[in-house]
């Protein structure tokens, strides 16, 4: 079609399409009606003479129930050289106990319809069973067996040492995947929080089912280890249940490890820039990453708005990146507050050729907080955002129990979910140009670019001449150098 | 593929959904009332005031079947362009709405529908209906807008079929499947295309399937229903229903007559497999058999086939089967992503071997529970939000036809014995239906020449 042609088509649909539109009655929207108020349900705790902490959270609008088991330590206390241990340990508690193999784990939890899984995360262990409230009675049953009676044995290791390992080649081959992993060394260098969770492929080889068994006998003990159960049953019953299934868990008499004094002190990396070059990426990967904050750090309400004004589809970060630019599918930042520092990370993914361009916009809106703070108009749609979300995660059995665990992980008040609202509420302007200032300095900010380097590196090399540039076949996990020793 | 307009938060396929009298569970029902506006509009609702918030859908009876020639990915460019410049709203009003207060909102584009979304704060429903209702009738959308969204769904395009290792492999599944229904275009569509659409297909686009009478409004959560009512009378009672036609796809896909293979390559490290076998329409009566199918091989880590090419065999690193239903015809999908130094042929004998074992003996009365038990504990996750209900709701309508399936599907679910899944499972896995899709690393290229 001409385009002369094409121009009139259009105006004949415009005037069409006004015609069907006329009759809608009104131009502005409807103001919204007075709001309804909001009751969380109130979380209902005890402690088993063997040091267990049970806390029972009810919902009963479905008939389902989530119960999850925390140990409170995860792959921070991974030795160096077997990154991937905690995880690994933490796994394999359903491939194996005393009384059931793999096989027979996996079928019994899932003839009652239901799914167990375990992990690792930072700074907690979980095993979590989601089933009917019908059925929660056997799937404690097993969920208690797993935790307290694992057997380790070595071709179950093997065998999931060989999935971790092939998972590890998928994620190696994913830029968004590379960019996590380099940007924890980058940030966190050799410390705790600096290794891939999952492993690597020189320190999962390592692992021996001695070191997993020792791990176990170390920190899955009642002390260190606190149940959720949420959802549609009573808090008397959850009790019960605990009592019956982890109270005759006998408690070590020896006390229990003193990590704190063993941590390192994290010596974050500042203004460094790493490139990762894969030259057949189909798009870059952009990080900024950080040092944030704990979770217990006073400034947690003030960094979690900071957070939400960037991040969040009208955050400022998917405004200048997506929406006024068109440079990526979404753009966004997370605090992850920890036990000790967690990181604080901008991200996007873009065409190889935008790399430079997306890491100065994210490097950019990071300064923009303190120069040019939100005010009221922009701040109070942010905080309603947190609010929002925070309410609905509650809506579900797994999102209760969930946002329950993290605050008893914490040593947190488990009536913070009554005061969220009001908090997040009270941080003004003021508050986020504070914490951006003093906590989230783009000038001490780390950059990542995983993507094929040839498209962005000169652009990028024009504003940064401290570029390190390191070829994906020669990108070394297992420490802050990130680069395979030269062979002598 | 399902595309979302928004970030990706959460990811779900459609499937079939059923619900179950089993024994002691008490199983919610869905007291859903049903009426329909003089301009062909439908109207679904469940009032649930168990949490102060509404979710809001409008289903639109078009998907990325009804992509018009040569513009492959425009039905899901268009959604992008639904959250641009309406009648009344600007740009982005609609995060306005809904982000600010507390709310959310979404879409996503699959072959058959294009479905719209929020969640508020139940004081907002009314500005809501109201906004979806301003989409409706009529877009206002500029060149700068409409350039700069389409380079956003080219990110989207580079993000989850470029960028991710299996992008490609889920992509070439799809397009290999099909021989003449378009279906054999991905939703995502490919750049070229995006690069050729415009502003005028934006237009047309909008007057030919945009009308109350391609549409399903379904509103869940707290509210008053005479109050809905006369919100949705105002605000959409309005909207003329066009004299034009609504154009429907009619090409059929011929049965396969042999199985055909492919092999393509891609950036991947770790060589995967993928079988598709041609399966009947979502709606027909075998589809549960065919869910319960699915489940039996690949529901969980006691299911067959995690039991024998992860665990046992150790030939793969992941597998996972799909019943993935459609409107016009379906397909059955199995895939493995094979464990490091085993052999593409090996993992195909075994994923042969696992079907051929459900064709030649029944289940067990145990495992057929077991995939049952399954299947509706994931439903009762599912309907957990007023959100999840909406969109069990949708479905049904839109997709198989009748609301109360939503509430119905349980007995056909209780229906399903093992002599039927042992038939399906002879019926439509045969040899001549079958298409074999191997997805090497480029490396293997080089190898082999």
């Amino acid at each position: 079609m001409r385009a002369a042609d094409r121009m009139l088509a259009l105006i004949v649909l415009l005037l069409l399409s006004f015609v069907v539109c006329a009759q809608t009655p009104q131009a502005t929207p409807p103001p919204p009606a007075p709001p309804r108020s909001v009751v969380f349900p109130k979380p209902v705790e005890q402690t088993l003479p063997n040091g267990l902490r049970v806390i029972v959270i009810e919902r009963h609008e479905s008939p389902l129930v989530s119960a999850q088991v925390v140990i409170k330590n995860g792959g921070e206390v991974d030795p160096p050289e077997l990154a991937g241990l905690a995880d690994m340990t933490a796994s394999l508690l359903t491939k194996g106990t005393q009384t059931r193999d793999a096989t027979q784990i996996a079928e019994q939890i899932e003839m009652l319809g239901g799914s167990l899984e375990s992990g690792a995360r930072w700074d907690s262990s979980f095993a979590t069973v989601g089933v009917m409230s019908d059925k929660v009675s056997p799937a404690m049953e097993i969920l208690a067996d797993v935790v307290r009676r694992p057997t380790f044995k070595s071709e179950e290791v093997d065998r999931l040492r060989q999935q971790y390992l092939d998972n590890l080649t998928l994620a190696l081959g994913d830029p968004g995947s590379i960019a996590r992993f380099v940007a924890s060394r980058v940030v966190f260098g050799d410390s705790e929080y600096g290794h891939p969770l999952s492993g690597t492929n020189e320190s999962l080889t390592r692992i021996m089912p001695a070191d997993i068994a020792k791990l176990h006998s170390r920190f899955y003990r009642p002390d260190n280890t606190i149940l959720v159960i949420g959802g549609d049953i009573s808090a008397k019953d959850a009790i019960a249940l605990g009592t019956r299934y982890f109270g005759d868990w006998p408690k070590p008499s020896t006390p229990l490890p003193q990590l704190s004094a063993a941590m390192k002190e994290a010596a974050p990396s500042m203004g460094r820039i790493v490139i990762i070059d894969k030259p057949d990426a189909g798009q870059a990967a952009v990080y900024l990453a950080r040092t944030g904050i704990t979770r217990r750090d006073p400034d947690y309400f003030r960094g979690i708005v900071t957070n939400s004004v960037l991040s969040g589809y009208s955050g400022r970060l998917n405004q200048e990146i997506r929406i006024k630019r068109g440079l990526s599918y979404g753009a966004g930042s997370t605090l992850d507050t920890r036990r000790d520092v967690g990181p604080f990370v901008a991200s996007a993914q873009t065409k190889n050729e935008s790399g430079a361009q997306v890491a100065d916009l994210l490097l950019g809106e990071i300064s923009r907080l303190s120069s040019s703070p939100p005010a009221e108009p922009e701040l109070v749609p942010r905080k309603a955002v947190l609010i929002g979300n925070f309410s609905r995660n509650l809506e579900t059995a797994n999102g209760l129990v969930g946002q329950v665990a993290s605050l008893a992980l914490h040593g947190l008040s488990l009536d913070e979910i009554n005061r969220y609202i009001a908090n997040v509420e009270a941080i003004n302007s003021q508050d986020v140009q504070k914490f951006a200032g003093t906590r989230l300095d783009a000038k001490t900010s780390n950059i990542i670019i995983v993507g094929n380097a040839k498209a962005f590196l000169p652009e990028l090399q024009k504003q940064h001449p401290n570029v390190e540039v390191i070829p994906i076949t020669e990108l070394d996990l297992n420490t802050r150098l990130l680069r395979k020793k030269q062979p002598q | 593929m399902v595309c979302f307009t928004r970030l990706i938060l959460v990811v779900f396929l459609l499937t079939t959904f059923s619900f179950s009298g089993f024994a002691q569970t008490r199983m919610p029902q869905l007291k859903f009332t049903d009426r329909s506006l003089e301009n062909g509009l439908r109207v679904l609702s469940v009032a649930d005031h168990s949490s102060p918030t509404v979710a809001v859908q409008v289903w639109y009876h078009v998907g990325s079947k009804d992509d018009p020639p040569n513009r492959s990915g425009f039905a899901h460019l268009f959604e992008h362009i639904m959250f641009k410049s309406t009648r009344n709203m600007k740009s982005e009003m609609m995060d306005r709405l809904t982000e600010d207060v507390g709310g959310f909102n979404n879409a996503f584009t699959v072959d058959d529908v294009t479905v719209y979304y929020e969640v508020v704060p139940s004081n907002y429903l009314e500005t809501l209906i109201w906004a979806e209702a301003d989409r409706l009738s009529g877009l206002n959308v500029d060149e700068a807008n409409f350039k700069s969204e389409r380079e956003v769904v080219k990110e989207e395009y580079r993000q989850s079929v470029l960028a991710p290792p299996y992008g490609k492999f889920e992509y070439l599944l799809q397009q290999k499947s099909f021989v003449a229904h378009p279906y054999k275009r991905p939703t995502i569509g490919s750049i070229e295309d995006l690069d050729a659409a415009s502003l005028h297909d934006v237009q047309e686009f909008h007057s030919t399937y945009y009308r109350p009478d391609n549409a399903t409004l379904v509103v869940v959560g707290d509210f008053d229903p005479k109050q809905l009512d006369a919100w949705v009378d105002k605000y959409f009672g309005g909207i003329a229903k066009p004299n034009l036609q609504l154009p429907r796809v009619t090409i059929k896909e011929p049965p396969r007559e042999s199985e055909s293979r492919f092999t393509e390559y891609g950036s991947n490290d770790l060589p995967a497999v993928g079988l598709t076998y041609l399966t009947p329409r979502e709606s027909d009566p075998d589809s549960k058999a065919l869910e319960v199918a699915d489940a039996i091989l690949s529901s969980g880590e006691s299911s067959r086939l995690y039991h024998s090419l992860v665990y046992t065999q150790q030939l793969a690193a992941e597998v996972d089967v799909n019943s993935e239903t459609r409107e016009d015809v379906s397909l059955f999908v199995l895939f493995a992503i094979l464990s490091e130094g085993k052999k593409t042929e090996d993992v195909e004998k075994s994923l042969l071997a696992e079907i051929k074992k459900l064709q030649d003996a029944p289940v067990s009365a145990a495992e057929l529970e077991k995939a049952k038990n399954q299947i509706v504990t994931e439903q009762l996750q599912k309907l957990e939000t007023s959100n999840g209900k909406a969109l069990a709701l949708g479905e049904a309508a839109v997709l198989l036809g009748d609301p109360a399936r939503v509430n119905t599907d349980l007995e056909r679910l209780q229906a399903v014995t093992a002599a039927d899944v042992q038939r399906v499972m002879k019926k439509y896995l045969s040899d001549k239906n079958r298409m074999v899709l191997y997805y090497l690393p480029e490396s293997a290229k080089k190898g082999g020449q």
